[in-house]
C-alpha cells in the first residue's frame, strides 16, 4: 500500500486542492502542494488545532476534537487531528 | 637522591668529612669558585618547610627570589681524610654590584637513597648569560624519601639556596644589618613562603588495653566513669527557644509592558530537510536511492532511535521528528538531513498504517464528496440549500430549482451510482439495509445470456456516492439480495447457481465467504429468485421475534434456511407444484385440484412476499402466471390462488397501506391490482408493451406505486389517474431499466439498470391529494369491483 493509492481517491474528488500529513509538531510529512504552501499550511494549521482542542477541553474535559471545517470563502479546510498526526485537505467545492 | 650532572661533590662526599656547622642545615654543595679570599658563605634562605613525606619538585620552573637572608649562615668546610681543605670553592665570582636575582632551576630526584639522608643536586646556571648577574646556585632539595615519615630530622627541611658569597654584599648572619642600596630597592623583593613542620602541642595517644587483661576491669571502669563525667557535664550550649514571626509584606501589583516578542518562524531551518521528504513523495523513490540513504542512515539510525526515544515532548509518542529537527537544524549536513527524511519516512510508515489514519481518510473523503454533491444531499435529506450569497455560480442553481416547482410532476435526476467495477454489469437487485437507511446493496449478475459471469455485489452509501463501501465478488450472477433485521450487518445473496451465502457487509476482506448453502444437499437446484428475511412469531421465550431466511427458487421450492454445520440447510415449506387444467368451471373456488398426473412437476417461483401483518401468509408468483397464498404452516396446499397472468409473474407487492391489497406485475405488459379473496384483479393496468420487470408501492402515498420495464420508469398515481401513469421516465437509450426501490427517507426512487448504474431521481411535484389516501384507494377498489 503506497502513498498514492490511500491518497489518491481524496486527491481524485472534484476540487481538492491538496492534502497535508502533517506529524503533531506540525511538521509536515506527505503533501502534494508546494514546499512553502505546505510549510505554511502545516504550520498555521497546527496552532489552529491546538488552540480549538485546547478551547474543546476546558469546555469539557473529557470532550476531545475530533474533527474540524474551515469554510473559507474561496475553499474549505477539512482538518482531521489525532495524537500523533493530522491530515489537511483543501477543497474548492465549486471548481 | 641522586644528583644531576656535575654534583658528583655530593657523592664524592660521602667519604669526605662533612662538619657542618650546624646540624639544621644541609649544605648545598656548589662547585668550587675561584679560590680566593671570597670567603664563602653559605647562606640558608628560608627553611623551606617541604615536608618530609613527599614534597613535589617545581618541575623546570625558574623562580627568581631574592636571597633574603634570615638565618644565621654557617661556614662549612670539608675536610677529607688529610685533613685537607678540599672545601669546594665558588667556581663563579658574580659582579658585586649587580642585582642579584636567585634563579634556581629545579632537578628531578630520581629514586630515593634511603641511607643518604640528604641528597642534594646542585646544578650550574649558565652563567655567562647572566653577567650582569650574581647568580646564585640553587639547589631545592627534594627529599623524595617516599619512605615513611619516621625521616630523620635532617630531612625536615630542604634546601634553600644558598647564594655564594658576594664580597660587596656580605650577607652574613645579622640579617637586620644588611645595607639597604639604592639598588636594591629596585630590586623585586619575591619572598617565597612555605609550610612549615606540624607542630603538635599535645599528643595523647590512645592505647589499647585486651579485654582479657588485668587491667580490663579497670580501664572500663574509667571509662564509664568518664562518659559519665560526659553526659553530665553542663553544656556550653546557652541555647534558648525562642519564636520568630515572619512578616509576609503586602504584595503589590505592578504592570510592566514591554515590547512584542519578535516571533521567528523556524521554517527556515526546517525547509531544507521537508525539501527533501518532498522530494522523496514526490518523485517516486528508485531503490537505488532507497538503498543509498539507508545506507548512509544505518550507522546514525540506531543514535537517533535513541535519541527519539529519550526526547520528550510532552506527547506519548515513540517517534518524534521534531526533536531531532532541533538538533538537525544546527548542522546542515546532508547525512543529517537524510536520517530526517529517513526519520519521515517511518513516521509516514506508521502513520499510513494506523487505524485511525484510514478512518480520517474515510471521514474526509465523505465530507469532501458531501461538498461537491452539496445540492443533491441536501435535496435528497430534504434540505433547503441556501444560496452562497458569495458565489454567483449557485444563485443560478437555486433560480432553477425555483423553477422546476411550476411544472408538473417530474423526476429529477441527483445522482448516480456508479463505479468502475460495476460498470457493465447489469443491475439485478436492490435493497436498502434495515436499520442504516443509507446503506443501499446493489446486485450484479447477467443471467438472461448464456454465460455464467461471476457477480458482484456492492454496497453503496449515500456518504460516499463515488465508490461502494464494500464489494463482495461472487462466483455466479447475483439474483437477490436481502438484508437481515436482527443482524443489520448480515446480507444475504441469492446466485444463479442455487447457492445462497450470507455474507458480513462489515468485514474488509472482499473475498470472504460467508456462510454459504453451496454444499447443501438440499440446495436450490436452480437460480434462487427471491430471498427474505422475515420474522416469523414469536418464539417460545416470547421476547424475541426469531427470523427466518426464506427462499424461493426456481426448482419450485420454497424453503426456510438455516445456520448448520459450516452451511446452511432448509426445510421445505412448500412445493410449487405444476397445475394444470386452471379453467374452473364455476368460480370461486377456494382450493385448487391437484393434477392428477403422476409426476408432478414443480414450477419455478419467481417472486414472493410476505404479508405485512401476518407473516405467517405470503404470496408467490410462479412461471405460470399463477399467484398462490400460502400459509407457513401448511405446506401442502395452497390457500388461494390467483389467476390472471399468463406470463411469469415478476413481482408481486403487498400494499403497506392497506393489508387487502396487492399489486402484481408480469411479463404479460399488465400489471394488476388485487384484492385479497378476490380471485380476480381489481384493476389492470397496462401502459406500454414490454414486460413489467419490478414493481414497488411508495412507502408515504398509499396510492402511488412505480413500476420499471425495460424502457421506462413508470410512477403511477391512482388517485390521479387509472390509466395512465403519472411520471414516465425514459430510460437511457441502449440501457434497459430492471429494477426499482423506493427510497423510505427521501421522496427518491433508485433505480437500477443494464449497465451497471443505479440512479437516484427524486420525485417532485408529485401533488397527491389531501384526503387520506387509504380512502381514496378504498373506494377506488369498491368502485372497481362493484362494475
Amino acid at each position: 500500500m503506497t502513498e498514492f493509492s490511500l491518497l489518491s481517491p481524496i486527491q481524485g474528488q472534484k476540487g481538492v486542492q491538496g492534502i497535508i500529513v502533517a506529524n503533531s509538531e506540525g511538521i509536515p510529512i506527505k503533501s502534494t502542494l508546494d514546499n512553502s504552501s505546505t510549510v505554511q499550511y502545516a504550520g498555521l494549521i497546527h496552532q489552529l488545532v491546538m488552540k480549538a482542542r485546547s478551547t474543546i477541553r476546558d469546555i469539557d474535559p473529557q470532550n476531545d476534537l475530533t474533527f474540524m471545517r474551515v469554510r473559507s470563502k474561496k475553499n474549505e479546510i477539512m482538518i482531521a487531528p489525532d495524537k500523533d498526526f493530522f491530515l489537511i485537505v483543501i477543497q474548492n467545492p465549486s471548481d | 637522591m641522586s644528583a644531576t650532572g656535575g654534583k658528583e661533590e655530593g657523592k664524592r662526599r660521602c667519604p669526605l668529612l662533612l662538619r657542618p656547622a650546624s646540624r639544621t642545615l644541609n649544605t648545598s654543595v656548589s662547585h668550587g669558585g675561584p679560590r680566593g679570599a671570597h670567603q664563602r658563605s653559605r647562606q640558608t634562605t628560608s627553611v623551606l618547610g617541604c615536608h618530609s613525606r613527599r614534597s613535589f619538585s617545581l618541575g623546570g620552573s625558574k623562580v627568581l627570589e631574592k636571597n633574603v637572608v634570615q638565618t644565621p649562615r654557617q661556614a662549612v668546610q670539608v675536610f677529607d681524610e688529610e685533613n685537607n681543605d678540599v672545601t669546594p670553592q665558588p667556581l663563579y665570582q658574580a659582579d658585586p654590584g649587580a642585582v642579584q636575582p636567585m634563579l634556581f632551576v629545579d632537578e628531578i630526584s630520581v629514586g630515593s637513597a634511603s641511607d643518604q639522608p640528604t641528597a642534594t643536586g646542585s646544578f650550574t646556571l649558565p652563567f655567562s648569560r647572566y653577567q650582569s648577574l650574581r647568580s646564585v646556585f640553587g639547589s631545592s632539595r627534594i627529599s623524595s624519601q617516599s619512605t615513611t615519615e619516621s625521616v630523620d630530622d635532617e630531612d625536615m627541611f630542604s634546601k634553600r639556596d644558598i647564594p655564594l658569597s658576594f664580597p660587596d654584599v656580605k650577607v652574613k648572619k645579622d640579617t637586620e644589618k644588611e645595607q639597604v642600596t639604592e639598588d636594591m630597592l629596585k630590586d623585586i623583593t619575591e619572598v617565597f613562603i612555605s609550610e612549615t613542620d606540624t607542630f603538635s602541642l599535645l599528643d595523647m595517644p590512645s592505647s589499647f588495653v585486651s579485654v582479657d587483661a588485668d587491667e580490663a576491669e579497670a580501664t572500663i571502669a574509667r571509662n564509664h566513669q568518664y562518659e559519665e563525667v560526659c553526659r553530665n557535664r553542663v553544656s556550653r550550649d546557652k541555647t534558648v527557644e525562642r519564636s520568630v514571626q515572619t512578616l509576609t509584606g503586602t504584595t503589590k501589583n505592578k504592570h510592566v509592558q514591554s515590547n512584542g516578542l519578535m516571533v521567528v518562524d523556524a521554517d527556515v531551518c526546517m525547509s531544507t530537510a521537508t525539501n527533501v521528504t518532498i522530494c522523496d513523495m514526490c518523485e517516486p523513490l528508485s531503490d537505488a536511492e532507497q538503498e543509498e540513504t539507508a545506507g548512509i542512515c544505518n550507522p546514525v539510525k540506531t543514535d537517533h532511535a535513541e535519541g527519539v526515544t529519550y526526547s520528550s515532548r510532552g506527547a506519548d509518542r515513540s517517534v518524534s521528528v521534531g526533536s531531532t529537527a532541533t538538533t538537525v537544524s544546527a548542522s546542515g549536513s546532508l547525512k543529517e538531513v537524510d536520517v530526517k527524511a529517513l526519520n519521515a519516512e517511518m513516521e509516514w510508515e506508521l502513520i499510513m498504517l494506523s487505524e485511525t489514519f484510514q478512518l480520517y481518510l474515510q471521514t474526509v473523503e465523505r465530507s469532501i464528496l458531501q461538498n461537491s454533491f452539496h445540492p443533491q444531499l441536501a435535496a435528497y435529506r430534504q434540505l433547503p440549500v441556501l444560496g452562497d450569497p458569495e458565489s454567483p455560480v449557485k444563485n443560478e442553481i437555486v433560480e432553477q430549482r425555483t423553477g422546476d416547482t411550476d411544472g408538473g410532476p417530474s423526476l429529477q435526476c441527483l445522482w448516480v451510482f456508479s463505479c468502475e467495477l460495476s460498470r457493465g454489469r447489469s443491475v439485478s437487485c436492490m435493497t436498502w439495509n434495515r436499520k442504516n437507511p443509507d446503506l443501499l446493496a446493489v446486485g450484479h449478475g447477467e443471467f438472461n445470456s448464456g454465460n455464467q459471469k461471476p457477480g458482484l455485489v456492492s454496497c453503496w452509501s449515500i456518504k460516499n456516492l463515488k465508490w461502494p463501501e464494500h464489494i463482495v465478488h461472487c462466483d455466479s450472477a447475483v439474483t437477490t439480495l436481502d438484508f437481515s433485521a436482527n443482524s443489520p450487518s448480515q446480507l444475504a445473496v441469492g446466485t444463479h447457481d442455487g447457492s445462497i451465502t450470507i455474507h458480513n457487509v462489515h468485514s474488509q476482506d472482499n473475498r470472504s465467504h460467508g456462510v454459504s448453502s453451496r454444499d447443501s444437499p438440499n440446495r436450490h437446484l436452480g437460480p434462487v429468485w427471491q430471498l427474505r428475511w422475515t420474522q416469523q412469531e414469536v418464539s417460545s421465550t416470547g421476547e424475541e421475534k426469531v427470523e427466518a431466511l426464506l427462499s424461493v427458487g426456481a426448482d419450485g421450492r420454497i424453503s426456510k434456511w438455516f445456520s448448520f454445520k459450516d452451511g446452511l440447510d432448509c426445510i421445505d415449506l412448500m412445493k410449487l407444484r405444476r397445475i394444470q387444467n386452471t379453467e374452473t368451471k364455476a368460480g370461486g373456488k377456494r382450493t385448487e385440484m391437484m393434477a392428477e398426473s403422476v409426476l408432478t412437476a414443480l414450477t419455478p417461483g419467481l417472486c414472493f412476499d410476505f404479508h405485512p401483518t401476518d407473516s405467517s401468509i405470503y404470496l408467490t408468483g410462479t412461471w405460470e402466471g399463477l399467484i398462490h397464498q400460502c400459509s407457513c404452516s401448511n405446506s401442502e396446499q395452497f390457500l388461494e390462488t390467483y389467476r390472471k397472468h399468463f406470463c411469469p409473474v415478476n413481482c408481486v407487492a403487498w400494499s403497506p397501506f392497506n393489508p387487502d391489497v396487492f399489486l402484481s406485475c408480469s411479463s404479460d405488459w399488465t400489471i394488476q391490482l388485487w384484492k385479497q379473496h378476490h380471485l380476480k384483479p381489481v384493476l389492470g393496468f397496462i401502459s406500454a408493451q414490454k414486460a413489467v420487470y419490478d414493481i414497488k408501492w411508495s412507502p408515504k402515498w398509499p396510492t402511488v406505486f412505480g413500476a420499471v420495464n425495460g424502457g421506462q420508469l413508470e410512477i403511477w398515481d391512482l388517485s390521479s389517474s387509472i390509466l395512465d401513469p403519472v411520471i414516465v421516465q425514459p430510460a437511457a437509450p441502449g440501457v434497459r431499466m430492471t429494477s426499482l426501490l423506493f427510497s423510505s427517507q427521501a421522496d427518491c426512487v433508485v433505480v437500477g439498470d443494464s449497465d451497471g448504474h443505479v440512479t437516484v431521481y427524486q420525485l417532485k411535484n408529485l401533488n397527491v391529494g389531501e384526503q387520506s389516501q387509504v380512502d381514496v384507494l378504498e373506494d377506488l377498489i369498491c368502485s372497481a369491483a362493484s362494475r
